[in-house]
Parts: structure tokens; C-alpha cells; sequence
């Protein structure tokens, strides 16, 4: 499953919208991830894997769906990756798309 | 047991042949054949074996430095199985092995001290028509779970027994479990959705959807952990894996530049990418193998290729 949280409120200052990812990402979070790209309003949009589990080949089918649509309007950041997301994103090319922040500076830099 | 000359290997030179030595030593009936400029007068010296021949064994040299190496041996032999080895700070792109159809690849690691019986095993596997069997590269009496899926709900069941089974503390076994949970999940997901096709080829259920298995439909999960190594495997009975295809899924993904949605066979080369090594066993029609094993403290770099071995059987295997 997966949903999204408001935006911290540290972050709004930065104009970018701030998607929490939650759970299992697979063939059952596809209407979710279909969705997100009509929710972005800025420039910036960061993803936070920190309370995901496991994505499994359809999951990363549909992110990099979901981040080719929003790559047309806006940057892609991804925080909270754990080592098992950054090898899994490397591998199958999600990182060309979006890019991993190291922590919270990172994004609002 | 080994007949006379069923496996050949062809070195690049003598530097080569010094570079393998120990890593085949344990081979038995072995041609030991090192190319000198010509390619097709070395490989004349195989005709007169090519009635007991089973195995021929490429260097990545000698597959680099000779492009048709591949279609020439098979000429003389057909129907041998062809193996690739390779050090790990050199393996081969997959395009070429695509376009020759090399269904072997054995990477030898020089960062786990090269394994000296990898080697003769995976030979006497491929020279008996062997498929690879889950408890092979586990402890002896280490314990082997196994389970007949009748619903496509049971599938996080089996992920959760799987993660039970790998207990302990650390982030390396928190790593394998995790890696373990993804791989029976593509191993599952792959057999539930993938493999069930009708008679045009058609996948007849969507990934995802909620199925019970077919009257006749046969699905087992099988894994085992010795405290060092977790193999798993996943059985079908529909045998509707193309080997070909596999490693074109497997090239296909490989390529830096892949970021298509809709790029098939990415769940294999997950499967391939997070194990140490992979086979895949079809016999078309009738069963596909799927599975692999990994270690816990596995040094290999995430990024870099691993072994398989890819073998498609006429008849029912021997196992």
C-alpha cells in the first residue's frame, strides 16, 4: 500500500510537493502512483521511501511511469532510501530520472 | 560418471591457459585446446571428439579475441553446450552471448578467492543434462521447505516463512532478508502471472489479480539457508519459459540507458541481478525451474553481472 503525507512544514517554504510512500510497492499500488503526477504543483517534488518496504519489478514499472509523467514538469528527489531501494533503483535505471538526496538539505538547497 | 573427452576448453594462449589452470583442475575427460592465430585449424582438432563431446568451455579471451567462435564450434559440434568463464573484473556484455546464444556464464570472483569447485560441479551438471537442485549448494542435512501454492493470497505467506527462516541480527542478514522477500516475490509473481499462457501464447491472468491455481496447475516454492547460503526455487508446470527469450531480457535490461516502464523480463533480471548465481531449467511444455542461491556475506558488487545457466531439456530431466 501506499499514500501520501503533507508536506512537513519546514519544506513548503521551497515550493515543492512532498510525497511519503508507504508500505509494499507493486501491481496494487498502480492506481496511487497513477494519480501522483496530477497532484504536482512545483518545481520540486520530493519522494520519501523511508516507510517503504518492499518494490518489487512492477513496482518499479510503475514509478518510473509515475516519474517519466512528472519529470515533464518538475525535479525528482528521493529521500529515505534504504541500501536495498538504492541497489534496486541503480540497477534498473530510476535513478535517471530522479535523483537520491542524502538528507533533508539536500532537497530545499 | 564423466566419459573420455566430453568437456574441451579453448584458451586464448598460454597466459590464458595459466589464468584457468587451477579453476578447471578438478574437471575430468577434459580437452585442453589453446588457440594460436588460427581458429579454425584449433578447432579441427575437436572433429574427431565431437562424438563424445558435451561441454565446450570459452575463456573470455578467447570468446573476446575470436567473435565466431560460437557459431564455429558448433558447427563441428552441434548441440554442445557452450560456457563462458569469466573473472569478475571482466564479464562480457550480454548482447553478444544474446546474439550466440550462450547459456552458460560462470563468473569466477576473485573477491571470494574463486571458487575451486564451482567449476567441475556446474560442468558435471551441464555434461549429464543435470537441472540444479535447491539443496545442491547447501549444507549437507540442511532442511528444505517446500510448498504446493493454491491461491495467489498465500504469497506474502510465504514471504513472511521465508524471512522467519532467515533469523539473526546485523545488517547483512538484514540485507539477505530482504533481498530473499524480493526474490520469492518476482520467483511467485512470475510463475502466478507469468507463465500461464494460453494456446496463442497469451499470459491468462494480470499481474496482480487474485487467482486460485488451475485444477492441473502445479506451482511449488522451494527454499533452504545452511546459516551461509539461501537457495531458492520456484517450479511450474507449464514450461513456457523461452530460453532465448530469457537472455534477451536479461541484455535488454543490462543496457545502461532502460528506463522503458514497460521493459519485459525485468523481474528476471532482478532475479539474476540479486543472486550469486542463476538457473533457469525449462523442458517446454511441461516445467520450468527457476532459482538460484546467494550468500550472506556475498562480496560480489551489486552492479556487476553474475552467473547462469540456462538450460532448456527435450525430455523429462534426469531429477
Amino acid at each position: 500500500m501506499s499514500k501520501t503525507s503533507d508536506a512537513p512544514k519546514e519544506m513548503n517554504q521551497f515550493q515543492h510537493d512532498y510525497f511519503v510512500l508507504l508500505g509494499t510497492i507493486d501491481a496494487h499500488s498502480e492506481s496511487f502512483l497513477k494519480g501522483l503526477p496530477a497532484q504536482v504543483r512545483h518545481p520540486l517534488v520530493t519522494f520519501d521511501f523511508s516507510k517503504a518496504g518492499r518494490i518489487n519489478s512492477m513496482g518499479i514499472a510503475l514509478l518510473l511511469r509515475c516519474f517519466k509523467d512528472i519529470r515533464a514538469k518538475a525535479e525528482i528527489r528521493l529521500e529515505g532510501l534504504s541500501p536495498m531501494h538504492s541497489t534496486l533503483f541503480k540497477m534498473t535505471g530510476v535513478f535517471l530520472l530522479a535523483s537520491p538526496a542524502k538528507d533533508g538539505k539536500e532537497v530545499s538547497a | 560418471m564423466f566419459q573420455m573427452q566430453t568437456v574441451a576448453v579453448l584458451y586464448a594462449d598460454e597466459n590464458d591457459r595459466k589464468l584457468w589452470d587451477q579453476a578447471v583442475a578438478g574437471i575430468p575427460g577434459l580437452l585442453n585446446i589453446t588457440v594460436k592465430g588460427s581458429l579454425p585449424a584449433s578447432l579441427e582438432t575437436l572433429r574427431p571428439f565431437r562424438g563424445t563431446l558435451r561441454v565446450a568451455i570459452l575463456s573470455a579471451a578467447t570468446y573476446s579475441g575470436h567473435p565466431k567462435v560460437a557459431e564455429r564450434l558448433r558447427e563441428i559440434c552441434p548441440g554442445i553446450e557452450i560456457l563462458l568463464i569469466s573473472r569478475d573484473d571482466s564479464s562480457p556484455p550480454l548482447k553478444p552471448l544474446f546474439a550466440d546464444d550462450i547459456r552458460h556464464l560462470a563468473i569466477d570472483s576473485q573477491q571470494q578467492g574463486g571458487s575451486r569447485e564451482y567449476l567441475p560441479v556446474v560442468v558435471s551438471m551441464l555434461v549429464e543434462r543435470r537441472p540444479w537442485e535447491v539443496g545442491s549448494c547447501l549444507k549437507e542435512g540442511t532442511a528444505v521447505h517446500s510448498y504446493q501454492l493454491v491461491s495467489s493470497e498465500e504469497k506474502e505467506a510465504l514471504i513472511c516463512a521465508l524471512e522467519a527462516a532467515l533469523q539473526g541480527e546485523g545488517e547483512e542478514m538484514e540485507m539477505l532478508r530482504q533481498k530473499g522477500a524480493l526474490l520469492a516475490d518476482e520467483l511467485l509473481e512470475n510463475a502466478m502471472y507469468d507463465a500461464p499462457r494460453g494456446a496463442h501464447g497469451n499470459r491468462l491472468f494480470r499481474k496482480g489479480e487474485r487467482r486460485s491455481m488451475l485444477p492441473q496447475e502445479r506451482i511449488v516454492f522451494s527454499f533452504g539457508f545452511d546459516g551461509e547460503t539461501l537457495a531458492l526455487k520456484l517450479t511450474d508446470n507449464w514450461g513456457s519459459l523461452d530460453p532465448h527469450e530469457v537472455l534477451e531480457y536479461l541484455a535488454r535490461n543490462e543496457e545502461c540507458d532502460c528506463i522503458a516502464d514497460d521493459t519485459g523480463g525485468r523481474g528476471l533480471f532482478i532475479i539474476w541481478r540479486f543472486l550469486d548465481r542463476f538457473h533457469i531449467d525449462v523442458q517446454p511444455g511441461r516445467q520450468t525451474a527457476v532459482g538460484g542461491h546467494l550468500q550472506l556475506c556475498s562480496s560480489l558488487d551489486p552492479e556487476s553481472p553474475r552467473g547462469f545457466h540456462i538450460s532448456q531439456h527435450e525430455k523429462e530431466m534426469a531429477a
